[in-house]
Formats: structure tokens, C-alpha cells, sequence
């Protein structure tokens, strides 16, 4: 027989995706631990998250270095002797901080746990910020910004935010290297006694998750420390009025970075599936417009992308990419005619069906093995949302007209409520 | 352990499969045994710029990504000094899809005239934004450059220049297609949920009818043993001083690769590290100094590198960690200290064995090397390794005349 290789196989779509519902305990010190057990490998993933995010500090880098310290001493424990113990069993310990929460990692073999979760334990109660220590991470973590200042990318990322968010918001960049000069031991210790609490805390496990994990979660993070309860910060901040334009040099740079777009709707929003959708045809994936066109099409670029960036308590679309500089003008221009478009043209079949079941390929991706489950997880519940948004997400992907994209286009893309950035040299 | 079955079609194409019924996905991983270190050293890059023109479609397959995407997938190829990968993960019961599209590359890309030029621009701009217009993104460049004097690891897979890449010609992209992109030169994974028994069947569904093709064997020139130490000095628009040793050491499969890997570990791997808890932490000298290896499958480097503290002299501080990393190589590593980065490694080795994706581009990797059945043997190597032998494969890294020396300083510190 011979294979008939220009007609292609046949396709099936993605018709379910299966939801497991994690496992809940409650710990007596009001914790919730979740659990998503799938028996494999002996391996244990334990994430540990505190609403405790620049959201919550007093300045943005309070949290960040509040996050990089933890390892850094405690009062029983010295960081030479916690590194080691992490190191001696191979374990991979982090402890990092995002917008609104922070967060501590450990993955490791499920028969090291007995020797890792005191110690981790340790460290979320009793940190005890050893100033030696705190001036080491301070001069390595101003280094890098130092560095990272000389990056036409950055320069335009953070640009962008500090445009859009103002100086000082929670979710805008700090401005300088030099604002890790500022930052004092007693704030970012006052953050940690603030926010890393048993009434902050949600332990997820996930992995080899079985009884005897569960106990040895519950010895050891079950008891209460501290005495202040933490305010849930509810904060309203103003906007600042976004420039429109916005040129940051960098002199000798041979590409230029573009950041384009504009305050968007967040996560819980009704309409945040549909636009999501609408993204991915701009700039979502390989085959989006902008790649065809400022990639494929003119070799403009490496890569061009558009997202719905969602944060906790505000969202922002963003088409990003670093150019030939020669070609900066002609690929804002080429930005702009593609949303253009969006908001004129309908949207065909052809380019529209691919486009539903690449998304509901990256769903099932989601929900792919217990650690990709249980990150998805996660994301939701800080959200304060549910597998119902994935309900809807699948619905709105294979349902939504061409017409309704349009809408949503001339709704949210209106070109005249973006803000450019240009990083590089003009 | 990961279990896997292998066979050979006929045409010399090489197909692993490997059972993992956790996901819903299958990658369908095809890896071929070309890299950056068989191209011209007039064309360097090429090998890579290749990778992307092999997307511009095939023989009957008018663009690739789209049944990819049409299929609920995920494609992507990567190229290295050694070899250039290929993968597409899709929902298991697409799997035709990716071995349609993978067999039909494999056939016979469909190369245009228009597709090498915005290629050959794509590839320009991913230089630039790589190396050309990034803090310290020639260090590779200078540091192979310095190290290698005939091996093609020389350069590094984007090229040596820019210039080299818009030279290509379609001629040469033919040419390079027919003798190195062959079954016979290639090795086929497909992992995921799939039984094995099927898995082959359509295996050889989609490739057994690919002709076998001549091989072009470049014959790769192997590295002199160097005798003199060498050293070069840059000044850069960077904030920071910064520096790079490279020692040559042995190939991926030496057992000394092993002591090798455990010493660098030893020194640098984590925060308990020697050079971490002596140089960073303890004298200050640096904000951040790792120690590591190439990892190349014929014979690397061994590099170390730090970036200098504000206040502290470049020269005593790149003294400090040389001598360091001689110490260490010097005296026998204790039996505690060695159990640690041996635990490490097998901790690191078994998450490693999480996700279907990962697996198929070790075995594919492996199978390159020699045998795929290697990615079982790993944990053995290193267990075996005692203070004696990292000793002595230190010693032969470390000996005078083998050292190269980048030193990468600022423009405004200097």
C-alpha cells in the first residue's frame, strides 16, 4: 500500500479534559493543605504560598528580599548549615516573591522529607536575617540590576509597567540599581513578621503524595507562631495618566525594544477568555499575525508576542519584541495595522479552527501530570477562581464567533489607548 | 529507569519508544546527528539557520505549524555544536499528524528562495538579540575562540559571524540537507501514551520508505593537546568585571567525564559549594562565581567564572578561585562532601525522569552518543567515583599549558 502523504491524517478534537479534584486538609493551626497524589516516581513536590507579594510591602523590594533572605539564617540555624542540609539530601529549595504572593518550593526524593521539613518549617517561622548575609545579597542583587539596566528589553519591559502603573505602585519596577541601597533590614524583616503567617499560608503538595507524606506535612506545619493577625490589604491605588509615547535610549544599541499596550482587564473578568482567544491570534503563538507578518513575512524580528497579562488585582496587554533598530518605526506601524484589522476584518474558519484547538491543546497541558495540575491549581485559588474557569475558557474557545472577536477587538484594542515604548537608538 | 524498545528500520533509521501512560500527550522526537561542529568553517551558523528553513514546509506538507497547531500540539527544534533536535508533542490519539510531519521533513523540505532570505534575516536578528545586543553576549564567542584551535567547537551554533550566515546559498542548503538530514542519520522517539507495539507500527507506516542516503563524514579534526597557557583581555560597555577559565577536559562518555562533573559540583553546585561558602559568601570576592562543564559529547571544557564584588582587585580575586579550584583538586575530597554531590546527582537524575518530553530528548540524545541505553547507566558511573579519581582527573585538567583565559572587564572600571 502506498502512503498517500499529501492528504493528511485525519484530526480529532480535544473533547475532555479530565479535572481532579485535590485532596483538603485542614491543619490545626487553619492552614489549608491541598493534595494531588498521582503514584509514579518517588518524588514529592511540596509549594508553600503567603500573600505577602510587592502588593503587601511597604516597597517592592521588602518582599523580594524578604523572599531571598529566608535561607539566609535562622535562629537555631546558621545559611552555611541550611545550605548544606538542602545540598546533603539533594534537594531543590526556593523561596522567591511575585506580585501578589510569595512563595517557597522544595522538591525532593519522598524518603528525604523526614530531614528537610523541620528545617523548612524553621525557616517560614523562625528567619532571623543575619545582616552580614543581607549586605551580600544586597551588593549581588544590585549587580545584577546593574546588568540588567544595560538590556534594551528590560529597559522597555519595566518602562512600560512604571508608565502604565506609576512610580511607587505595587506592580511597577523599581526605577534604579540604587533603590537597593534604600532598602533597610528592619523593613524587610518587619515584611516577613507581617506576612509570612499561618493565616497567609497554603501548603500544596503534590507527587508521591501519600499518608505518610500528609502526616509529616501536618508535624511540622501545624503549629501557630507570631501574634499579630495581618490586615488583608485591600488597596486602592490611583493610575497615573499613561504617556502615550515614550523613547528610553540606550546609546550603541544595535536592536530596539518595543513594549505596546495598555491597562486590560484581569483574570475574573467575563470577558478574560474571549480575550484571551483574540491575543493569541495578534500574538499568542507561532503561527499569530504579528509572527507571520514581522517575522515570517519581513525578518523584522526573532519574535514578536502579544499577551493578556493578568496580575491579581489589575491586568495589562502587551505586545512585545526587540527589532532591527532600522525597522522600528515600520514594525509599530505594522502593530498597529494588525489590530487594525482585528477590529475591521472578521476572521476566517481556516485561520480561526487551528487557532481553537491549538488553545484547547494548551489546556489539557494544564491539566498534564500532578505538578502541571497542581500549578494550575494554584493559579486559580489565588484568583479566588475554580475549574469553572476552564469550563468557560473551553467553551468560549470553541464557541466564539468571528463577529464576537471583532467586538472584543473594537472593545479592548482601541489603538488610541496604547502607550509605545521604545527602548535602544533612534 | 526508564524503560524503553528500540529498533532499526531498513533504511537505517533508528526508533525508540518509550511507554509512559501518566500524560495524554505523545512526543514524536526526531534527532539528527548534525550540529554546528560539521559545518564549513567559511559557513559557520549554518547548521542552525538550517533548523529554521526546515519549517517553511515539506514536499506535501504546505506549512508546518498549522497541523500542528490544527491538532492541539506544540513543535519546536533546537540546534547544539553536536546535534539538531525536533519534537512535537500532541493529544496521543494525533500522533499521525507529528509522524506525517516529521517523516515529510525527513523526505524532503520544500526550500524557497524567499524562505532563505527572511530566514537568513530572522537568524541575523536572533544574533544580535543573542549576542550582539545583550551585556557579556560574546563571552562564548571569545572563549571558544581562544580555547579551540582546529575543533569546530571553535564556534558557537549561532556562528561565528553574522556575515557568514547571509552568505548562505541555496545550493548549500541542498547539499547540506541530502547528506546530513537521512534516516540512516537520525534517531526516531516517540514517548508518551502509547503501547510500543503500535508506536513501531506506525513508525514504520511513515518512515520505512525514506531512502537510505550517502553520508557526508566531514571528518572532524580533533584538538591538539595544548601545551601553553593562553590569555586574552577585552574591554567591554559592561558594569562589571568579569572573567572565564576554560581547562580542556575529557569526551561526554569518559568515565573521568563523571569525577569531572562531581568536582565542578564540589566546588560550585549549590549553596553549600566550596567556592559559594569560601569566595562569595566568606571573603566577599565575588557577587556570584560558578564552576562547570561544557558538556559537549566530544572533549570539553572545565570553566570557571566569576563576576568581581564593587572595591575588590580583579587579579586576587581570579587568583582566589583558580587556587581554590586547585586545592580542592589537590587534596582528597572527603567522604561526607562527596556523598552530598552524589546524592545530588541522583535526586537531579530521577527528576529528570518527570515528563514525557524530556525522556524522548534524552533517549534521542543518548542514542546520538552510542546507545540509548546509557540514560540507565548514569547513576552507576557517578556513584563509582571515588576522592582518588577526581584527584586525578583534576590533575590532568588542571596541569600547566591547558589553561585559556578570558579576561572580560569593563570599559568604565579600566
Amino acid at each position: 500500500m502506498t502512503l498517500k502523504r499529501n492528504i493528511p491524517p485525519k484530526i480529532w478534537g480535544v473533547d475532555r479534559v479530565e479535572y481532579i479534584e485535590p485532596g483538603r486538609h485542614c491543619l490545626n493551626n487553619g492552614v489549608e493543605l491541598f493534595t494531588l497524589n498521582s503514584g509514579d516516581l518517588e518524588v514529592v513536590k511540596i509549594d508553600f504560598s503567603f500573600k505577602a507579594g510587592s502588593w503587601y510591602g511597604k516597597s517592592r523590594l521588602d518582599s523580594t528580599m524578604a523572599a531571598s533572605m529566608l535561607q539566609e539564617g535562622t535562629t537555631s540555624h546558621k545559611a552555611s548549615e541550611i545550605a548544606n542540609t538542602f545540598d546533603f539530601y539533594g534537594a531543590q529549595f526556593s523561596s522567591v516573591s511575585s506580585y501578589d504572593y510569595n512563595y517557597i518550593s522544595l522538591l525532593s526524593l519522598k524518603k528525604h522529607l523526614p530531614n528537610l521539613l523541620p528545617l523548612v518549617s524553621e525557616i517560614i517561622r523562625e528567619a532571623s536575617f543575619p545582616e552580614d548575609e543581607f549586605e551580600i545579597l544586597r551588593q549581588k542583587k544590585k549587580q545584577r540590576a546593574i546588568v540588567d539596566a544595560g538590556r534594551v528589553g528590560l529597559i522597555a519591559q519595566k518602562g512600560f509597567l512604571r508608565n502604565l502603573f506609576g512610580e511607587g505602585h505595587p506592580y511597577a519596577p523599581v526605577a534604579s540599581p540604587e533603590a537597593y541601597d534604600a532598602v533597610t533590614i528592619g523593613d524587610v524583616k518587619s515584611h516577613f513578621n507581617r506576612f509570612y503567617r499561618p493565616e497567609t499560608m497554603t501548603i500544596l503538595a503534590s507527587g508521591f503524595v501519600d499518608e505518610e507524606v500528609i502526616r509529616l506535612i501536618e508535624n511540622n506545619f501545624s503549629s501557630t507562631w507570631g501574634t499579630s493577625v495581618p490586615e488583608d490589604l485591600i488597596k486602592t491605588l490611583q493610575l497615573p495618566v499613561a504617556e502615550k509615547m515614550m523613547f528610553l535610549e540606550k546609546a550603541g544599541a544595535n536592536q530596539n525594544a518595543l513594549a505596546i499596550g495598555k491597562i486590560f482587564p484581569t483574570q475574573n473578568h467575563p470577558d478574560f477568555p474571549g480575550i484571551k482567544l483574540l491575543c493569541t491570534i495578534l500574538g499568542g503563538y507561532f503561527g499569530s499575525r504579528l509572527m507571520k507578518n514581522v517575522r515570517e513575512e519581513k525578518g523584522y524580528t526573532y519574535s514578536i508576542q502579544a499577551s493578556p497579562i493578568s496580575f491579581k488585582h489589575s491586568g495589562v496587554f502587551l505586545v512585545y519584541a526587540e527589532v532591527k533598530t532600522e525597522k522600528t518605526n515600520e514594525t509599530v506601524t505594522e502593530i498597529f495595522r494588525e489590530i487594525g484589522k482585528l477590529r475591521e476584518e472578521l476572521i476566517t474558519d481556516e485561520e480561526l479552527i487551528p487557532i481553537r484547538n491549538y488553545l484547547l491543546g494548551r489546556i489539557l497541558e494544564d491539566f498534564d501530570g500532578p505538578f502541571a495540575r497542581a500549578q494550575t491549581f494554584a493559579a486559580l485559588r489565588e484568583v479566588n477562581m475554580s475549574f469553572e474557569y476552564y469550563q468557560r475558557l473551553i467553551n468560549t474557545i470553541k464557541t466564539t464567533t468571528p463577529a464576537e472577536i471583532r467586538e472584543l477587538a473594537q472593545k479592548y484594542l482601541d489603538p488610541e489607548s496604547m502607550s509605545t515604548i521604545i527602548s535602544g537608538t533612534m | 529507569m526508564i524503560l524503553f524498545e528500540k529498533t532499526t528500520l531498513r533504511n537505517g533509521l533508528r526508533v525508540i519508544v518509550h511507554n509512559d501512560n501518566t500524560t495524554p500527550f505523545v512526543a514524536v522526537n526526531v534527532c539528527y546527528n548534525v550540529g554546528a561542529k560539521h559545518e564549513d568553517p567559511e559557513r559557520t551558523g549554518f547548521a542552525h539557520l538550517f533548523e529554521h528553513l526546515t519549517f517553511g514546509g515539506s514536499k506535501h506538507v504546505p506549512d508546518f505549524d498549522t497541523p500542528v497547531q490544527n491538532a492541539g500540539g506544540n513543535n519546536n527544534a533546537f540546534t547544539t555544536n553536536d546535534i539538531t533536535n525536533y519534537y512535537i508533542t500532541v493529544p496521543a490519539n494525533n500522533i499521525e499528524t507529528a509522524l506525517w510531519l516529521e517523516s515529510d521533513r525527513m523526505l524532503g523540505p520544500k526550500f524557497t528562495k524567499k524562505g532563505l532570505e527572511v530566514q537568513r534575516k530572522v537568524v541575523i536578528e536572533e544574533f544580535r538579540q543573542r549576542n550582539l545586543n545583550k551585556p557579556y553576549g560574546d563571552t562564548w564567542h571569545l572563549l571558544r575562540d581562544l580555547s579551540y584551535k582546529v575543533h569546530p567547537y571553535r564556534w558557537p551554533t549561532i556562528g561565528l559571524i553574522p556575515e557568514h550566515i547571509e552568505k548562505a546559498t541555496m545550493e548549500e542548503v541542498k547539499d547540506f540537507f541530502f547528506h546530513h538530514y537521512a534516516p540512516n542519520n537520525a534517531v526516531l522517539v516517540i514517548s508518551g501514551n502509547i503501547k510500543p507495539d503500535q508506536a513501531f507500527l506506525l513508525a514504520e507506516k511513515w518512515f520505512s520508505d525514506i531512502p537510505e542516503r550517502e553520508l557526508r563524514n566531514n571528518g572532524i579534526l580533533s584538538e591538539p593537546m595544548q601545551t601553553t597557557d593562553r590569555e586574552i583581555t577585552v574591554q567591554r560597555d559592561v558594569p562589571i568585571d568579569t572573567f572565564y577559565i576554560a581547562w580542556h577536559m575529557s569526551s561526554r562518555l569518559s568515565q573521568d567525564f563523571y569525577a569531572a562533573d562531581l568536582l565542578s559540583d564540589i566546588l560550585s553546585g549549590g549553596n553549600s559549594s566550596r567556592v559559594e561558602e569560601k569566595l562569595v559568601k566568606g571573603q566577599k570576592l565575588f557577587t556570584e562565581a560558578d564552576v562547570f562543564l561544557s558538556g559537549e559529547n566530544e572533549p570539553g571544557l572545565f570553566i570557571a567564572t566569576g563576576k568581581i564584588n564593587e572595591g575588590i582587585s580583579y587579579e586576587s580575586a581570579r587568583n582566589a578561585l583558580i587556587e581554590e579550584v586547585k586545592q580542592t583538586a589537590d587534596s582528597l575530597i572527603t567522604p561526607y562532601e562527596l556523598e552530598k554531590v552524589k546524592n545530588k546527582v541522583e535526586a537531579e537524575l530521577l527528576f529528570n525522569e518527570i515528563g514525557y518530553l524530556e525522556k524522548a530528548m534524552q533517549l534521542a540524545s543518548y542514542e546520538i552518543l552510542g546507545d540509548a541505553a546509557l540514560i540507565n547507566d548514569q547513576a552507576f558511573h557517578y556513584r563509582d567515583v571515588t576522592p582518588e579519581d577526581i584527584r586525578k582527573v583534576a590533575s590532568g585538567i588542571l596541569r600547566s599549558g591547558n589553561s585559556n583565559t578570558l579576561n572580560y572587564l569593563s570599559l568604565k572600571n579600566n
